[in-house]
């Protein structure tokens, strides 16, 4: 019969718990049970891995036009609007959100800050119409650094056709670098009946700076140590 | 939060007599008249290089620097710090999103990003290669490395690349509330009970020599940096962050009857500049290269969260996905 006596289990667990596991101060990681030592180097990653990316426009206040916030990776639509919610209305005021897929924006030429980039391009005259028209949302940046703002709706065949109409009705004034047009039904948008959505800012008041007043503390601890001192 | 303390070393594409020298003019004609460059704008490689590395390296330090911070959310004392513990780490993984964003309009993908980190490839801010031992380790983290960041990342959102300079501007306005929130938690542990006071003052000592080396060792003033600075690439250097940092925070950690634990740390007044006790560079150089305390078990925790989540993303992808870079 073979013994094997519990203090010398213990020291054997030891032992392999020791070499083969990560030990760290946070109790999150330890339970994680991470390999300790040499690993070999990750494989790439895969492409598409992170997903495909989409733009989001936020609406800072009602009656106010959508404009550019930044871009997120989902793997769908309706991800990216989640995703987009979380990383751009959390932490500041917002009561609307569009997203579009990125491959679904026509960008085009960027000009100078004093320029206006619809001056720069050969925009045909449309031809005859040969399909029904629909609906187009047209983007203009302002400023170089600045962000994308929705401009307005034309009714257009093609991106080219809706740049042209785009020309005609808002690119007469000042300086305007760089326009995306994008087909309306290639945009997700929040829904009206889904406002409630937006309500959660004012009961987070920990996340804002206001929040934190030191001052009263400081001048207490100063009087109180003015001897010592 | 960010690191700073990039080594703006030259690279192989530091010879400008390689590109277009009417591009190279228009570009810098661009930037000196004030105007942002766009992704889709021509730029000197030199340019693209050294933005991607740099917003790269912040994007990977807001995304490790929620580890140290993290590790205390569920030992908080009390739901209130949870909260605005959990609001904060919450608020460095978003800028991480953002800044990966950014440095995608440059040509560099997510993916390769990510891959770089994991293998130690690409670098991060070095502090996030120290413990935070205590939860008044965890205070010292949110008052004073985020307040280093904020020196930097405000020189940086004066910067001429467009996307990264939008992505900073929604990071400094959120960086408001890490610092007040920070500074909020050592204010209390200053001003509590003597143990409390001395767990703090613990925590500062051991942070302060990696704070100090926080913005990277002095410039070396060279054409390359004086190129980048020309291209607002480079916003300020090292040394100009750090004293601005010591004038604004050493003052703040007096007031509390702390001290620093440095003998030499003092303002001269006739130059307007601090002196201290050069940091140790050689500590600096060998954590920074995988041998701190806190290196390996950083990459594991980030590795480990990249595999064990990949079968969730395959399972998400849409055969017919196609990547697009981010516009803008």
């Amino acid at each position: 019969m073979k013994v094997i006596y519990l203090q010398q289990l213990l020291t054997q667990l030891k032992l392999l718990t020791n070499i083969t596991m990560l030990k760290s101060l946070d109790p999150r990681v330890t339970r994680l049970n991470l390999p300790e030592g040499e690993m070999p180097p990750a494989e790439p990653k895969q492409e598409l891995d992170q997903f495909e990316t989409y733009e989001a426009f936020h609406q800072k206040k009602e009656g106010t036009a959508h404009t550019y916030v930044g871009p997120v990776h989902a793997p769908n639509e309706d991800v990216a609007f989640l995703f987009a919610k979380e990383q751009y209305s959390r932490r500041f005021p917002c009561v609307g959100l569009w997203i579009v897929r990125t491959e679904n924006i026509m960008v085009t030429p960027y000009a100078g800050d004093q320029e206006n980039v619809y001056d720069l391009m050969r925009l045909e005259e449309p031809a005859e119409r040969s399909e029904q028209p629909e609906p187009y949302e047209i983007f203009h940046l302002k400023k170089r650094g600045k962000a994308h703002t929705h401009t307005g709706r034309v009714m257009a065949t093609s991106y080219q056709e809706a740049l042209h109409e785009a020309r005609t009705q808002f690119g007469e004034k000042g300086p305007i670098v760089n326009v995306w047009v994008v087909k309306s039904k290639h945009v997700l948008q929040s829904a009206e009946e889904d406002k409630d959505m937006w309500t959660t800012i004012p009961e987070k008041k920990y996340r804002e700076a206001i929040a934190y007043k030191v001052m009263d503390k400081i001048t207490k601890y100063k009087e109180e140590n003015k001897t010592t001192a | 939060m960010y690191g700073g303390g990039n080594v703006f070393e030259a690279t192989k594409f530091d010879n400008l007599q390689t590109e277009d020298p009417a591009k190279l003019a228009e570009f810098e004609a661009r930037i000196a008249r004030g105007e942002k460059i766009e992704p889709n704008d021509w730029m000197p490689e030199l340019y693209r290089k050294q933005l991607i590395r740099m917003i790269e390296q912040h994007a990977h330090s807001e995304i490790i620097g929620a580890l140290p911070e993290g590790t205390w959310i569920t030992r908080a004392p009390g739901f209130r710090r949870k909260m605005a513990q959990m609001a904060k780490v919450q608020d460095e993984v978003g800028h991480a999103q953002l800044l990966y964003s950014a440095a995608e309009t440059l040509g560099k993908t997510r993916e390769q990003m990510l891959t770089d980190l994991i293998n130690g490839k690409s670098k991060y801010s070095n502090v996030f290669n120290y413990p935070a031992f205590t939860w008044a380790d965890s205070n010292i983290i949110s008052w004073l490395i985020d307040a280093g960041a904020i020196v930097n990342q405000m020189a940086n959102a004066k910067g001429s690349y467009g996307p990264y300079s939008r992505a900073l501007e929604r990071i400094c306005a959120e960086e408001a509330f890490h610092l007040k929130y920070g500074h909020d938690a050592v204010v209390h542990m200053a001003t509590g009970t003597p143990k409390q006071r001395e767990m703090i003052q613990a925590a500062l000592n051991r942070w302060w020599p990696p704070i100090m080396t926080f913005f990277g060792p002095s410039d070396k003033m060279s054409t390359h940096t004086e190129t980048l600075m020309r291209w607002k690439v480079k916003m300020a250097s090292n040394d100009e962050c750090r004293q601005q940092f010591l004038d604004m925070y050493v003052p703040k950690i007096w007031e509390l009857g702390l001290t620093v634990p440095d003998p030499k740390l003092k303002k001269n007044m006739e130059t307007g500049q601090w002196e201290y006790t050069e940091p140790d560079w050689d500590e600096f150089k060998r954590v920074i290269n995988g041998d701190g305390p806190c290196n390996a078990e950083r990459l594991a925790v980030r590795r480990t969260a990249e595999e064990r989540g990949a079968w969730v993303r395959r399972a998400l992808l849409n055969p017919k996905a196609k990547y697009v870079k981010p516009l803008a």
